[in-house]
C-alpha cells in the first residue's frame, strides 16, 4: 500500500492525481469514479469543447498549385488559439448577425506573393489576425516560430484570402478537435479479467508491462478473483493541438458534461412539467434544441453532401418530413464548413 | 511510449528500403540535368523505343524493307516504240525515304520556333507527326532513273524514339518542354490520345517446329493432322510463315498463303527448283546414313520421290518455269518476265524467306522433312507453341515498319493501276514527259501517313496481306495515366493475340514453366483475358537489334562441326547447328553438347566474338522428346533475361528457347551440382506491379493476381505534369503518402514520384456491424483530415467548327457574345444573360472563368453566329458539380484564323463517401460503409483510433498473410521512423517475418504480435479480446458511387414497349430479371411482383371484347348528337347495320362513318403494354391471339 490509495480512497469523491503537466499534454489518474464517467469525460474533451477554426475561406486569389478546395481544407486544420473561447465568442448560430461578425468570427487575412527566383514557403504564421481580436492567433509552437506549412509559391504565383474562422465542435468536424489524443487505462494489471489476453507461447514474454503499472499492486498469487470489481482508477493523459492548454480542455470538458446533464435533467423534468410537477425546465439550459448541448455553426445546414448522404431519403410516400429520415443516433453526420464538403 | 534504445532493432535485412525522402525533394526541385535517376524505368520501356529506332534508323528496317519492295512496272500498250510487245515500259521503285521530326507546317509563314513538341499535340488534341518524303525513281524502258520526291503526308511519330525532339533530354531539359521529368516515351500520340501498339507473342522465327493439329487434315483429301511450321522473318522484319504437311500415303506438300489466299505446293517441287539437284541428294540428305535400315522412312521418302515423277519435271530450269508460269498471275509479275525468272520470284519472295541462299534453302527444307517424319514416326515430340519457348514477341515499331513497308509497296501499285486506268480511258501516257508524270503522280494516293494515323487510332489493320497475322484489330491501346503502375504496365503488357480470345480450349491460357522469369505468373487479369494477356517480368527484356554471328559460322566448325555443304556427312553427325535457322552443320550428340557449352563460356567470358544475347539452344537426344540439335539463336524480338553463370561468377543473357535446357537454380544455397546458372534474385520472375505487392509470398496465389489488378485501378497520382495534360478523365490522389512498407524496387522504379495509397493505422475487429461482407468503415476525423481525399479531372473540347452544317470549312461561328448592332432584341434578351453569367463567363471573349464552379446547365462558354448575330451557349452537361480548372484556347495547325475550338478542363472533388472502393495491397477490397465518429471508435491505451476498422472474416478464407505482416511491418516502422522492405522471399523457416518484426515491436515496447488491448469508444470498457492493429498501405480505388448510383420512380420508357429504358446515363431503370423475379416468387411477395413487373414497368389499361377475346377488334364509337357519350364497341363482334337498323338500340359509328350493330360486351383490363405489342407482332403473321376474359 503507498501512500496515494489510502489518500484517494474513501468515499471523499472523485480526484485527480496530476503526474505530468506540460504546455501541450497533461498526464494524470483519475480515481474513485465509475467507468463511465471517465470515458464520458474522455468522450466530451475529444469531441464536445469548442475551439476555434477557419471555417469559411474567401477566396480572391489563388495562383498557386493547390486548387482552392484543399487550400481551404488545409487552413481548416489550422489550431488557433481558443482560450477562453465561450468568454469572446458566440457560435454563428447563436448571433444576431447575418453571415458572421466580430461577435461570433474572428478574420484572418492571408496575402503571400512569389516574387524571387526562390520558392516562397507560406507558413501558418503568415495568417493575420484582425487588429483587436482577442483569439484567433495560429497557434506556433515549433523552434522556427513558423507554424505549419500552408503552401508553397513559385514565382509569380500569389494568395490572397479571407478566412473566417468559428467556434464550433469536433463532433462536426476534425478541425475543431482540442486534443490530438487522449490516452485512457485502467486496470494495469488485468484484475478485472476485462481482457483475455492472446498469447503464442508465453503471455508474460509477449506482452509488455504497462507503464502505469508501477501505480497499482501486482496481482498476489492465488488472489480470489472479486466478480463485483469495478475499475476506479484511470490513467489519463491529454494531449493537445495547441489551440487550448490541457487543463482548460478538461475544465471546459467537466463543464459541458454538467451542462449535457443539465439538459437530461430538464428534459426529464420537462415531460414530468407537462403534469404539473416542475415548471421552468427551460430555464435551466436556456436552450430549446431539444438535443442540447454543444453544436457547431452549420448542423444539420444543406450545404455540405453530409445532409444529403445521410439525412435519409425522400420517399414518395411522404416520409421526408418529421425525424428527418434516417438519422443516426451520432447527432447526423455535419457537412463541413467548405462548400465542397469535407 | 518510444522506444528507449533502438540499439536492438536490427536493420540489417531492412537496410535497402529508405524513404530518401530528402533526395527525391531535391531532385523534384531540380531535376537531373544529366540522366535519368531511375535507369530501370527507362529499361522498362525499351523493347518500344529501341524498336522504333531499329526500324528509322540509317539502314534500318525501313530502308531493308524498300529495297525488298524493287521495282514495279507497267506498260503503254503503245505500238511502235515496243521491243517486248507491250509499249513502252515504265518501271518505278523507292530509293530512298525522309522522315523529319515534328514541324510546323510550312504555311505559317510567322512562327519563330517552328518545332512542335509532344506536349503541344497532347493539349491541343492533335497527332505528333513528322513528314513522310518518298524518293521515287523511275525510268522508261531503259533509259537513265529519274528523280521524283512526293510528300506522303505526316506520319505519326513515337515519343522518345530517333524523330522525337525529346530523344536524348535530361530530366531538366523535359520539365522544361513540359514533360514528366521522368517522361519514357515509347507510345505515339493520335488526337491528343497517347496510343501504344502492343506487345504480341507471335511463333519463334526461322525456327521449324512440329506441330499437331486438327485443322491441317481439313486442308484437303489424305492430309494429316501434322506438319512443320516455320515462320521466316526478312531482315525487315516482315514474315511469311510456310508450314509442309504430311499426307496419308507419305507424301508432304508445302503450303503457303499470298494475300491472304493459300496456296499448296509439292514439297520435292520447290526443293527441285531451289538447287540443281538429283533424287539421291535428296533422299541423302533426308535419310542419314544410320538410318538407311528404318524402313518407315526411307519407304516415305522413296514415295515422295516417285510420285513426283508424275509432274515429269526433271530439271531446276524446268521445274522453275512450271511454278513460274503458275504463279506469274497470282505474284503481279511483269508480262516481259520469263517464266523462271517468276519461279526464282517465287523462291525469293516466299520459300524460306529469310534465307538468301537457296543452298541454304534447301538444306533447311531437307531439314523440316526429316523432322516431319521423325514426327510421324514418333521419334520426336511435337513443339508446344503456347510454350514461351517458341514464341518471341512482335514489337510495336517491327509492326508499323511492317505496315509501312506494305503501304509503300501499295502506293507503287497504285501508281501502275493510276496508268492503267488512265489507258482504260483512252488517255495516252506520256512516261517521258515529266510534266505528265508529275500530274498522273499527283492523282494517286499519297497519304501514307493517314493510313497509319488510322491504325492507331482504331487499332485496325488495313492491309491486303494480312502480314501474316491472326487478328486485324485491337493492335493498339490507350496508354491511360489514371496512376502509374497501370501506366508502366501497358508497356509490359504482351498479349497472346485476340484470336486466341476465341478460343474455347483453356490450353493457351495455361501458366507453363517455359515463361519461367520471362512472363510474370502473378500479373494477368481474371476474367475473360486471363492467360492470354501477360506481363513481362521486370528482368526481362526484348532483344530489338540482331547481334554480329559473322565468326560464329567458323567458329562452330573448328569445335568439331561438320560443314553442311560438304558431303558426305559423317554416319554419327546427326545434329544440326543451325544459326537463326541456317544450318551450319551437323555434329555428333557429344560433339553437340561441347559445342553449346564452349559457346556458352566464350559468351559470358566475351571471347571469340561471341555475342552476349546469343541463345545458344542445345536440345539434347531424348526418347521421343524435342527434335534435338543445337539452335543458336541471334535475331531480334527474342525474350531474354539475365541470370548468372555459375563457372565463370558472371551475368549470362539466357533466351526463352535455351532456358528449359538449361539448370538455373533459385538462389545460391540451392545449387546443386549440374546447375550452370543461378537467378540474381527470385522475385525477378515478377513483374514490376507484381514485385509491389508486400510479402506477397505470405499471400494465396490469387490475391496476388486480385492486387495486380486492384493496383492498376488505384486513384493514383498520374503523373506531375498534370497542367499540361488534356486527358479525357483523370484520377488524382491528393493526400498520396510514401508507404512504409516497400520493396527497394519500389525506389529502384521511382514510385514515390507517384504515390498510391495512403498509410492508415487499421483495426481487424468486428466492431459496428458495418464492416460485414467486406464493408470498412473510416474514421470519420481521418476522413475530415484528408483520408483518401481525391480529384477527378475531366477534360471536354468545345469545337465551333462542328457547329457550322457546311463541310466546307468556314467562320460561321466565334466565342463570345453577338457583338453590339446586331438587331436590339436579341441585344436585350441576352442582357440579362450577360448579366446573370458574368460570374463564370467571361464577358469580353465568352469564355470560362478560371476556379469556377459549374453545376449541370450551367453555360460554359458563349458563342454566337457571325451571319445572323445569334448568340448561343456550351452548357456542362454533367450531373456532378465541377469547377473550372483550366482554359485551353486551340488555334488552328497554321494559327491564320480566329479561335474556333477550346480545350476546359473540369475538376470534380471526389471526396471519400460511403460507397467508394477502397483496398490495401492483398488483394483485399471493400466498400466504405459507414464514417464513424471518431469517439465511438475503438481506441488503444495511447489514445490511438484506427483509420479505418476492417471484418476479421475477411481473412481466414482468403488467407492474405501477407496482409498481417504488413500490418506488423507497418507499425514498427512506423514506431521507429524507417521504412520495411517487403520484398518477397526474405523471410524463412528459421528466419520468420513475425519474430523479425515481433521483435522490432517489442523493442518499441507493443506486443510481441501486434495486438493491442482496446477500448470501446462507447463505454470505455476494455474489450475482452485484444485487437489486431498496425498500419497498412491502402489505395483508394477508381470505382466510386459518384459514377454508378443508378436511381428512378418514374422515367424514361421505350417508346415500343412502354418498358423503361437501361442505362444510368438515360436515366433507366434496373432490370428484375429472370432470377430476381424467381426469388421474389420464392419469398412469396406477390404484391413485389406484380409492382416491379407490372405497376412501375408497363402498366397499361385496355379495353378487351368479352366475347372474342380481342384487344386489337375493340374500336371507340364516335359521339353523336342522339347517342350518348363515346363508348368502346368490338368491331368484329358487331354486325354491320343496315339502313332498317339504323335508330335501334346497339346501333353505333365508327370513325370512318360506318355504322354497327352488336359488339356491347368489352370492358377496360390492365395488361402489361407488350403484351398488346405481341399481339401486333402475332397479327403480322396471321396468329390470333384469345384472351379469355370470363370473371
Amino acid at each position: 500500500m503507498d501512500g496515494f490509495d489510502m489518500i484517494d480512497s474513501g468515499t471523499d469523491g472523485p480526484s485527480v492525481t496530476i503526474r505530468k503537466a506540460e504546455a501541450s499534454h497533461a498526464d494524470f489518474v483519475l480515481s474513485n469514479v465509475d467507468l463511465a464517467f471517465a470515458n464520458s469525460i474522455r468522450r466530451i474533451i475529444l469531441a464536445e469543447v469548442p475551439t476555434l477554426a477557419i471555417d469559411l475561406v474567401e477566396v480572391i486569389g489563388n495562383t498557386s498549385v493547390l486548387p482552392d478546395e484543399l487550400l481551404a481544407h488545409r487552413l481548416g486544420l489550422i489550431p488557433l488559439d481558443s482560450t477562453n473561447i465561450d468568454d469572446k465568442l458566440l457560435y454563428t448560430r447563436d448571433c444576431d448577425c447575418d453571415g458572421y461578425c466580430e461577435r461570433c468570427s474572428v478574420v484572418l487575412t492571408l496575402v503571400a506573393k512569389c516574387t524571387g527566383d526562390q520558392n516562397v514557403t507560406v507558413y501558418a504564421r503568415d495568417l493575420a489576425v484582425t487588429a483587436g481580436a482577442q483569439l484567433g492567433n495560429p497557434v506556433i509552437t515549433d523552434e522556427g516560430q513558423k507554424g505549419s506549412i500552408i503552401c508553397k509559391l513559385r514565382k509569380g504565383q500569389e494568395l490572397n484570402i479571407k478566412c473566417i474562422a468559428k467556434k464550433g465542435i469536433a463532433k462536426e468536424h476534425a478541425k475543431w478537435q482540442p486534443c490530438a489524443a487522449v490516452s485512457f487505462e485502467y486496470d494495469p494489471w488485468n484484475k478485472l479479467k476485462h481482457v483475455d489476453y492472446w498469447y503464442e507461447t508465453d503471455a508474460k514474454a509477449e506482452w509488455p508491462k504497462s507503464a502505469n503499472a508501477g501505480w497499482e499492486e501486482p496481482p498476489q498469487e492465488n488472489e480470489p478473483f472479486d466478480y463485483d470489481a469495478a475499475p476506479t482508477k484511470f490513467y489519463m493523459d491529454v494531449e493537445t493541438v495547441g489551440s487550448l492548454p490541457p487543463d482548460e480542455i478538461l475544465r471546459q470538458g467537466v463543464k459541458y458534461l454538467q451542462e449535457k446533464l443539465a439538459n437530461v435533467i430538464a428534459g426529464v423534468q420537462k415531460t414530468a412539467g407537462a403534469n404539473g410537477v416542475s415548471a421552468a425546465a427551460g430555464d435551466v439550459s436556456g436552450m430549446d434544441d431539444g438535443y442540447g448541448g454543444a453544436r457547431s455553426p452549420d448542423m444539420g445546414d444543406a450545404n455540405g453532401y453530409g445532409r444529403n448522404f445521410n439525412d435519409g431519403y425522400v420517399t414518395p410516400y411522404g416520409g421526408a418530413g418529421g425525424v428527418g429520415g434516417a438519422q443516426t443516433p451520432f447527432g447526423g453526420y455535419g457537412g463541413g464548413g467548405y462548400s465542397n464538403g469535407w | 511510449m518510444p522506444p528507449t534504445s533502438k540499439s536492438v532493432v536490427s536493420r540489417s535485412s531492412a537496410g535497402k528500403a529508405v524513404f530518401d525522402t530528402l533526395n527525391r525533394e531535391k531532385r523534384f526541385r531540380n531535376p537531373p540535368a544529366d540522366k535519368s535517376a531511375f535507369p530501370a524505368l527507362q529499361d522498362a520501356i525499351r523493347p518500344h523505343v529501341d524498336s522504333w529506332n531499329a526500324v528509322f534508323r540509317e539502314g534500318g528496317c525501313l530502308h531493308q524493307a524498300i529495297h525488298d519492295i524493287g521495282e514495279k512496272t507497267v506498260f503503254d500498250r503503245l505500238d511502235g516504240n515496243a521491243e517486248t510487245g507491250y509499249g513502252n515500259k515504265l518501271t518505278v521503285k523507292i530509293a530512298n525515304y525522309y522522315l523529319g521530326k515534328s514541324m510546323l507546317s510550312s504555311r505559317d509563314k510567322t512562327a519563330m520556333k517552328r518545332e512542335i513538341y509532344p506536349a503541344e499535340c497532347r493539349e491541343r488534341h492533335t497527332s505528333y507527326r513528322g513528314q513522310l518524303q518518298l524518293e521515287l525513281h523511275y525510268k522508261v524502258n531503259n533509259g537513265e532513273w529519274q528523280k521524283e520526291y512526293r510528300d506522303c503526308g505526316l506520319l505519326p511519330l513515337m515519343v522518345m524514339g530517333n524523330r522525337c525532339h525529346l530523344e536524348g533530354m535530361s530530366p531538366r531539359d523535359l520539365v522544361d518542354h513540359k514533360e514528366e521529368s521522368e517522361e519514357l516515351g515509347g507510345y505515339f500520340i493520335a488526337s491528343g490520345n497517347e496510343k501504344l501498339i502492343r506487345m504480341l507473342i507471335v511463333n519463334r522465327r526461322n525456327y521449324a517446329t512440329a506441330v499437331v493439329r486438327s485443322s491441317y487434315a481439313k486442308r484437303g483429301p489424305s492430309y494429316t493432322n501434322m506438319g512443320v511450321q516455320i515462320r521466316c522473318v526478312r531482315p525487315d522484319q516482315s514474315s511469311m510463315t510456310n508450314v509442309i504437311h504430311y499426307l496419308n500415303d507419305g507424301n508432304i506438300t508445302f503450303r503457303f498463303s499470298w494475300r491472304k489466299r493459300e496456296y499448296l505446293v509439292p514439297a520435292m517441287m520447290i526443293l527441285k527448283a531451289l538447287v540443281d539437284t538429283n533424287d539421291r541428294e535428296i533422299f541423302e540428305g533426308i535419310v542419314g546414313l544410320e538410318q538407311r535400315e528404318d524402313t518407315f522412312l526411307t519407304d516415305r521418302v522413296e514415295l515422295l520421290l516417285r510420285t513426283y515423277k508424275t509432274y515429269g519435271l526433271y530439271s531446276r530450269h524446268e521445274t522453275l518455269a512450271y511454278l513460274g508460269d503458275k504463279f506469274r498471275i497470282v505474284m503481279q509479275v511483269s508480262p516481259d518476265v520469263s517464266d523462271v525468272e517468276v519461279g526464282k520470284l517465287f523462291l525469293k519472295k516466299i520459300v524460306l524467306v529469310y534465307l538468301q541462299d537457296d543452298g541454304d534453302k534447301f538444306r533447311q527444307l531437307l531439314f523440316m522433312i526429316k523432322k516431319l517424319y521423325a514426327l510421324v514416326a514418333g521419334t520426336c515430340a511435337a513443339d508446344n507453341v503456347d510454350a514461351a519457348q517458341h514464341q518471341e514477341i512482335l514489337l510495336g515499331g517491327f509492326l508499323y515498319a511492317q505496315i509501312l513497308k506494305e503501304k509503300i509497296e501499295e502506293y507503287l501499285f497504285s501508281i501502275r493501276s493510276q496508268v492503267r486506268s488512265e489507258l482504260m480511258g483512252g488517255a495516252r501516257p506520256e512516261f517521258n514527259n515529266p510534266q505528265y508524270m508529275r500530274k498522273m503522280l499527283g492523282k494517286v494516293n499519297e497519304r501514307i501517313g493517314e493510313s497509319l494515323h488510322y491504325f492507331l487510332s482504331t487499332g485496325n489493320l488495313s492491309s491486303p496481306s494480312g502480314l501474316d497475322l491472326q487478328q486485324t484489330t485491337g493492335f493498339t491501346v490507350v496508354a491511360e495515366k489514371l496512376n502509374f503502375y497501370r501506366y508502366i504496365s501497358h508497356f509490359r503488357m504482351v498479349h497472346r493475340g485476340s484470336f486466341f480470345a476465341q478460343l474455347k480450349t483453356t490450353t493457351v491460357r495455361k501458366l507453363l514453366p517455359e515463361s519461367w522469369g520471362f512472363l510474370c505468373p502473378v500479373h494477368t487479369p481474371d476474367g475473360s483475358p486471363c492467360g492470354l494477356l501477360n506481363h513481362l517480368a521486370h528482368k526481362c527484356q526484348v532483344a530489338t537489334t540482331s547481334s554480329d554471328c559473322t565468326r560464329i559460322g567458323p567458329l562452330v566448325l573448328t569445335l568439331g562441326v561438320h560443314s553442311a555443304k560438304v558431303l558426305p556427312v559423317p554416319a554419327d553427325a546427326i545434329l544440326s547447328v543451325q544459326l537463326d535457322g541456317k544450318i551450319l552443320g551437323w555434329c555428333s550428340p557429344r560433339d553437340a553438347r561441347r559445342v553449346a557449352e564452349s559457346l556458352r563460356f566464350y559468351k559470358v567470358e566475351g571471347t571469340h566474338d561471341v555475342p552476349k544475347d546469343l541463345e545458344i539452344g542445345y536440345v539434347p537426344v531424348s526418347n521421343a522428346g524435342q527434335y534435338p540439335g543445337v539452335y543458336l539463336f541471334s535475331q531480334e524480338a527474342r525474350m531474354m533475361r539475365p541470370v548468372k553463370y555459375i563457372p565463370l561468377d558472371k551475368e549470362d543473357i539466357v533466351g526463352a528457347f535455351e532456358q528449359p535446357f538449361l539448370n538455373v537454380a533459385v538462389t545460391e544455397p540451392e545449387i546443386k551440382s549440374g546447375d550452370s546458372h543461378v537467378e540474381f534474385d527470385p522475385t525477378n520472375i515478377l513483374s514490376i506491379v507484381a514485385n509491389m505487392t508486400p510479402f506477397s509470398d505470405f499471400n494465396q496465389s490469387p490475391r496476388n493476381m486480385y492486387q495486380c489488378q486492384m493496383g492498376k485501378q488505384t486513384m493514383g497520382t498520374p503523373g506531375t505534369a498534370i497542367q499540361h495534360r488534356t486527358d479525357n478523365k483523370m484520377y488524382r490522389l491528393q493526400t498520396g503518402q510514401s508507404p512504409i512498407v516497400r520493396a527497394p524496387l519500389y525506389n529502384t522504379y521511382g514510385l514515390d514520384n507517384f504515390p498510391n495509397g495512403m498509410n492508415a493505422v487499421v483495426a481487424v475487429i468486428a466492431y459496428t456491424g458495418y464492416d460485414m461482407d467486406d464493408a470498412m468503415i473510416i474514421n470519420k476525423s481521418a476522413h475530415e483530415r484528408g483520408f483518401g481525399y481525391g480529384t477527378v479531372y475531366k477534360t471536354e473540347k468545345y469545337d465551333l467548327a462542328e457547329k457550322s452544317k457546311s463541310k466546307v470549312p468556314q467562320l460561321a461561328f466565334g466565342y463570345g457574345w453577338a457583338p453590339i448592332g446586331a438587331d436590339q432584341q436579341t441585344l436585350a434578351k441576352f442582357k440579362a444573360m450577360r448579366d446573370k453569367y458574368s460570374g463564370t463567363i467571361d464577358d469580353v471573349d465568352g469564355l470560362p472563368l478560371v476556379g469556377q464552379k459549374v453545376v449541370e446547365g450551367d453555360p460554359v462558354a458563349v458563342y454566337h453566329n457571325m451571319g445572323t448575330g445569334e448568340t448561343f451557349f456550351f452548357k456542362y452537361k454533367s450531373s456532378e458539380d465541377a469547377y473550372i480548372e483550366e482554359v485551353r484556347v486551340l488555334g488552328n495547325d497554321v494559327g491564320d484564323t480566329i479561335c474556333q475550338a477550346i480545350s476546359v478542363k473540369f475538376r470534380i472533388t471526389r471526396s471519400p463517401v460511403i460507397g467508394d472502393k477502397f483496398s490495401s495491397r492483398h488483394g483485399q477490397k471493400g466498400v466504405c460503409s459507414q464514417k464513424w465518429p471518431a469517439v465511438d471508435m475503438p481506441f488503444s491505451e495511447s489514445g490511438m483510433q484506427p483509420d479505418v476498422i476492417i471484418n476479421p472474416h475477411a481473412f481466414p478464407s482468403r488467407m492474405t498473410i501477407g496482409m498481417f505482416v504488413e500490418s506488423m511491418a507497418g507499425k514498427a516502422g512506423a514506431l521507429h521512423g524507417f521504412a520495411q522492405d517487403c520484398t518477397p522471399f526474405k523471410f524463412n523457416e528459421t528466419h520468420t517475418a513475425v519474430d523479425y518484426f515481433g521483435h522490432q515491436l517489442r523493442e518499441a515496447g507493443y506486443n510481441y504480435y501486434g495486438n493491442e488491448p482496446m477500448y470501446s469508444g462507447i463505454t470505455g470498457q476494455e474489450f475482452h479480446a485484444d485487437i489486431y492493429l498496425g498500419v497498412v498501405y491502402y489505395q483508394r480505388l477508381r470505382h466510386m458511387v459518384n459514377d454508378k448510383y443508378q436511381v428512378r420512380s418514374t422515367g424514361p420508357v421505350d417508346s415500343r414497349t412502354r418498358q423503361p429504358v437501361k442505362g444510368r446515363k438515360r436515366m433507366g431503370g434496373l432490370r428484375i430479371g429472370e432470377m430476381e423475379r424467381d426469388s421474389l416468387l420464392a419469398h412469396g411477395t406477390a404484391f413485389l411482383v406484380q409492382d416491379r413487373l407490372l405497376n412501375c414497368s408497363d402498366y397499361h389499361q385496355t379495353w378487351v371484347c368479352r366475347g372474342c377475346g380481342s384487344f386489337l377488334a375493340t374500336t371507340p364509337t364516335v359521339t353523336s348528337a342522339d347517342r350518348r357519350a363515346a363508348e368502346v364497341r368490338c368491331r368484329r363482334c358487331a354486325v354491320r347495320a343496315t339502313e332498317f337498323d339504323v335508330g335501334k338500340r346497339g346501333y353505333w359509328e365508327d370513325g370512318l362513318g360506318g355504322r354497327f350493330l352488336g359488339g356491347e360486351d368489352t370492358t377496360i383490363v390492365v395488361i402489361p403494354y407488350v403484351l398488346k405489342y405481341l399481339d401486333v407482332e402475332l397479327l403480322a403473321m396471321g396468329i390470333q391471339m384469345k384472351y379469355d376474359v370470363s370473371p
